[in-house]
């Protein structure tokens, strides 16, 4: 490698950047604004489920307990219903999630022995939010019950269970968004530049020009990347500075680890696009391999969002390919949990496993096509 | 029979760069018209803006007779266009192409066949229909590029630089084809910055910095060099050019690929004093004659009458 | 709107379906990855919590302490990955994300519980998913509970009666985020076929030159844009009866309403996605601008659809916001088609405003495009 090439390399495509005024200033804006509109919109957080009450009872009683589920805040009441088919009819329609129906019976049956029964609705359909409903649920029920059994008596349970919640400790969905986000939105944009960049010489036969110079290929490929390196660096530490300082998102590890785990990255990914365009050729092309390579995969299979432990076996097999993960598991780990190189190891030794693969694989698609 | 293209004063700006500054001059129906200047001399934004490709900032233009602003449609009807860069598709294949422009210009039926045939054969592509035309080499592909802008037999013919990076012979053929068509009734406007090529043309038009510098015939252009040029051998022309200039003989001296020519105003007084002044300033004159002047002789000429400096 | 030429579009149709598949690649990229994201995503596309990892820490190693640790792993949502008796274990386990959920029993549990005093356990759950954890938690308490109840007839007598909770899903009954999230990644690939296809489409010939060669023909805006989405539109039909097809037959997602409604939402949501596509193409100078724009517009619209994050817990202006959002709306549509089946007069809200933002994207998209090929 002669570093004097090297430098001409960089240098042009430094200079080809700078002049594209708009694609520069898409590099860097783009991943900001993700990050802000995502801090500020994304929650899992759900609140106000929206439910009916089918109150057959109307007794003091069960005005009680549709109080207890209004205080909660994680319900609003927003229909009284009056019959089996409005109940229905408002899950049909979306109008409530749930619909809580309460027997006629319910209030004499509280003071027998066999108790009253409570029947709850509930539209599965999003089986995420529905299974956090019900949990919401059955603990409120749970607890008028306890209330009415007891009747101010006070009882000891025989084994209490004491929950902590680690790396976030109050749940936000914000910090273990936006970490996450960083890592997503970086691999995506890292695939695409360099994806465009090395089809577009190819599209406008500079590529040829260039092979026919004493410039060596990893020189052409390692000069190709170094700018896109910076940028990536930079969009990181912009992305990082806003999650830490506008959204508070914790920040317990090593500031110098995630620098160096991100070059790691972005050699990766970067590399991974010089060979989807070397292979491909044209901008059109290397456009839609880059996008269906990188956009969904990085969103869905690096443990984003979807727990990769909760996978499939095949599937998790899959998710060791997608460079994302690595990353993911790095910001994550870095932002929230606070962990160092003794942790962390695996995913850079994966991360090297791929700039080196991603590298060779472009060296030999330019071995082929030049020579 | 009326002109095919009438300009005046057409003028485009872009930004505060004037491309093609107040250009007036009409093209009669039926001769090749030549368009020539260096590179950025303003020439294919002139055929753009006669094409319809580029709106004019101000001035007039018309072709066939309607206005290139307002009568955009019925002037596409009547043009054809190839320009400098391969504008086929080059994944469809030699005929697919084909098919294509004639489907855009509503050559069907019978009609199409007989066009197809004819531009396959003109081109001589009849054995690599169905190739697909990225593979061709450049000469092929310029010679489908004017078959596909002719499939509807327009009236008027716009090619700019046609012949850019082809080899001397592909040219020669595809001048022939110019030839043919001019013939055959087309009016033919065409770009280059070949000079050699602006030979080839009934009349031409100089370009420089966006101005027309001079319209005429080639014959009358070369004449317009009413002085006496010669050419000079030295040892080391740029030192020689330096050491020219300012003579009360010399008008004009410049690099002329190895050689030096020279626009003297008294042919047998330069021959005799000119070896002298190069002697004095230690350069040697290993050969000096008249010649006849070329096309880039005028043009260095005139583009220095117009007090000016050639671009590119 | 001039008037627009049969034969020029048909000519140009046929060009640009020979461009897109004759090239093999090109023909995998729309025809093969969607099937395999579908596939692929399917599978990922689940937020049941079922074999959580857990990774326990018994100190206590009595017959108790391990009915305890049974009694999580019988119900089939946890895991147990290892088990340790060192507490440092645990943390290293959560650390390297091996285990989400950590249990620790502590030294005398089953002394406490059989001498009538409360013992407790440490139940650790990882933050960074805090969708999982707060799921798991809730499992978790449940689980403790019971084991609490029946272990209390040991220590006392419980009282009688109280409120008993009957829970009936409906749709769904088993819950299956599956079952929710196929048919939202059915809209999001057609949306993104859609994108690929239309937003380089002009910027392309424009790099390439040819966009000349047919501006100076006498091909009309209009007839060069029909040209260019009618053959996407078509593909992104065949894809769409492709990977729904795929979700019935292999996820056995069930379609319960009428299939003519999810086709007719489908083509408005083709429609909006090529009006999308094109007006992106004509503010583009080059195709990496392109596809900058593209990728500016399809991660909001993917994240801010209310396929993973639950639109009504969004603050109000972005709530707002995704009522421009055509995935939304086709989501909505789709979820509601496949899972409900009734309903569908309800949907019309949804049919209404992805064709606003249709006919809208089409007008603006329309009037730039001239503007397009005047270079």
């Amino acid at each position: 490698m002669n570093l004097i090439r090297l430098w001409a390399v960089s240098r042009k495509e430094f200079v080809q950047i700078r002049r594209d005024a708009r694609s520069l200033y898409l590099a860097f804006i783009l991943p900001l604004i993700l990050v802000l509109i995502f801090g500020y919109a994304i929650t899992f957080d759900i609140r106000d489920i929206h439910m009916a009450v089918f109150d057959q009872s109307r007794s003091q009683a069960s005005r009680r307990l549709i109080e207890v589920f209004e205080g909660s805040g994680y319900f609003t009441v927003v229909a009284y219903l009056d019959g089996y088919d409005a109940a229905s009819g408002a899950l049909e329609t979306s109008a409530a999630r749930l619909v809580l129906i309460i027997p006629p019976t319910f209030a004499s049956d509280l003071s027998k022995e066999t108790g009253a029964s409570l029947q709850l609705l509930v539209d599965g359909a999003d089986a995420n939010t529905a299974t956090i409903a019900q949990n919401y649920a059955e603990a409120i029920v749970a607890g008028y019950s306890a209330d009415i059994v007891l009747k101010g008596r006070r009882v000891q349970f025989p084994v209490a269970a004491e929950s902590r919640i680690w790396y976030n400790e109050t749940l936000e969905s914000r910090n273990m968004i936006v970490p996450g986000l960083v890592a997503v939105i970086m691999s995506i944009i890292a695939a695409m530049l360099t994806a465009l960049t090395v089809a577009r010489e190819w599209e406008r036969g500079t590529m040829e020009q260039l092979a026919a110079t004493p410039v060596h290929r990893l020189e052409i490929i390692v000069g190709k990347l170094l700018p896109y390196v910076g940028i990536g660096i930079l969009d990181v530490a912009v992305a990082s500075c806003v999650a830490v300082f506008l959204f508070d998102v914790p920040f317990r590890g090593s500031v110098l680890l995630l620098g160096m785990l991100t070059l790691l990255f972005l050699v990766g990914a970067l590399g991974l696009g010089i060979f989807i365009s070397a292979a491909v050729k044209t901008q059109v092309l290397a456009t839609q391999v880059a996008m269906i390579a990188t956009l969904l995969p990085a969103l869905l299979l690096s443990g984003f969002i979807f727990t990769i432990a909760t996978m499939p076996l095949a599937l998790r097999a899959i998710t060791y390919v997608v460079p994302a993960r690595y990353y993911v598991a790095v910001t994550k780990g870095i932002f929230l949990k606070g962990v160092g190189a003794s942790v962390l190891w695996v995913d850079a030794v994966a991360m090297i496993v791929f700039a080196l693969i991603g590298l060779s694989l472009a060296i030999g698609v330019f071995k082929k096509e030049i020579a | 029979m009326p002109d095919a293209v009438r300009v005046h004063e057409l003028t485009r700006r872009f930004g505060d760069f004037v491309a093609v500054d107040r250009v007036t001059f009409d093209v009669a129906s039926g001769e090749i018209f030549g368009f020539l200047g260096p590179n950025g001399a303003g020439k294919t934004t002139t055929i753009k803006m006669l094409t319809g490709l580029l709106p004019p900032s101000s001035g007039s233009a018309q072709v066939a007779g309607f206005d290139v602003g307002a009568q955009t449609t019925e002037v596409k009807h009547r043009i054809g266009y190839m320009s400098q860069l391969f504008s086929l598709y080059a994944d469809l294949t030699v005929e697919e192409n084909i098919q294509l422009f004639a489907g855009l210009y509503g050559v069907a039926g019978d009609r199409y066949t007989a066009r197809r045939d004819w531009v396959l054969d003109m081109a001589g592509l009849a054995e690599h229909r169905r190739r697909p035309t990225g593979q061709l080499s450049l000469g092929w592909k310029q010679r489908l590029a004017l078959g596909c802008a002719v499939l509807h037999e327009p009236p008027i013919l716009f090619l700019d630089e046609p012949t850019s990076g082809v080899d001397p012979l592909s040219r020669r053929r595809f001048w022939d084809l110019i030839y043919e068509l001019a013939s055959a009734g087309t009016t033919v406007f065409v770009s280059t910055h070949y000079m050699e090529e602006a030979e080839y043309c009934y009349r031409l038009a100089l370009m420089n910095r966006g101005r027309l510098i001079a319209l005429d015939r080639p014959a009358q252009l070369k004449r317009s060099l009413t002085h006496p040029l010669l050419s000079l051998r030295t040892d080391d022309p740029p030192k020689a050019v330096e050491a020219l200039h300012g003579h009360p003989l010399v008008i004009e001296a410049a690099m002329f690929g190895r050689a030096v020519h020279v626009l003297v105003a008294d042919e047998a007084r330069a021959l005799a004093e000119l070896p002298q002044v190069l002697a004095r300033s230690g350069r040697t004159c290993d050969e000096l004659q008249r010649v006849s002047p070329s096309f880039e002789d005028v043009f260095v000429a005139l583009v220095r009458q117009e007090g000016g400096a050639v671009t590119a | 709107m001039r008037r627009v030429a049969p034969s020029r579009v048909r000519e140009l149709v046929k060009k640009e379906f020979r461009q897109l598949l004759r090239d093999p690649r090109t023909r995998a990229v729309i025809f093969v990855a969607p099937l395999i994201q579908l596939v692929m995503f399917g599978y990922a596309v689940n937020t049941d919590i079922r074999d959580t990892a857990t990774f326990v820490v018994d100190l206590d190693q009595t017959a108790v302490s391990r009915e305890f640790v049974t009694a999580f792993q019988s119900t089939g949502y946890f895991r147990i990955i290892d088990r340790s008796q060192r507490p440092a274990a645990l943390t290293e386990a959560l650390n390297s994300g091996r285990a989400i959920v950590g249990i620790e029993i502590p030294v005398g549990f089953a002394r406490e519980l059989s001498s009538g005093h409360t013992a407790t356990i440490q139940l650790v759950f990882d933050g960074t998913h805090s969708n999982s954890a707060t799921v798991a938690q809730g499992y978790a308490q449940r689980i403790v509970q019971r084991f609490a109840l029946d272990h209390a007839s040991v220590s006392g007598p419980l009282p009688q009666g109280g409120v008993d909770l009957r829970v009936r899903a409906w749709y769904n009954p088993n819950l299956q985020s599956r079952v929710y999230n196929v048919p939202a990644v059915v809209g999001v690939i057609i949306m993104m076929v859609c994108l690929l296809l239309t937003a380089l489409a002009v910027v392309r010939e424009r790099e390439l030159g040819t966009l000349d060669q047919l501006v100076v023909s006498p091909l009309t805006p209009e007839e060069l844009m029909l040209g260019k989405t009618l053959p996407v539109a078509a593909i992104g039909v065949a894809d769409l009866i492709l990977i729904s097809s795929m979700a019935v037959l292999w996820f056995d997602i069930p379609l319960r309403g009428p299939r003519i409604a999810l086709f007719v939402a489908a083509l408005l949501y083709i429609l909006a996605g090529l009006a999308v596509g094109l007006l992106i193409s004509t503010i583009s100078k080059t195709q990496q601008e392109a596809f900058m724009s593209m990728f500016l517009f399809l991660q909001p619209a993917i994240i801010l659809s209310g396929f993973f994050y639950p639109i009504s817990s969004m603050p109000p202006v972005f709530q707002w916001i995704t009522l421009l959002n055509p995935v939304r709306h086709f989501l909505e549509i789709i979820r509601t088609i496949f899972l409900k089946g009734e309903g569908v007069i309800g949907l019309w809200p949804e049919y209404l405003a992805i064709t606003v933002i249709a006919l809208a994207a089409l007008r603006l998209a329309v009037v730039r495009f001239p503007k397009t090929m005047a270079s």
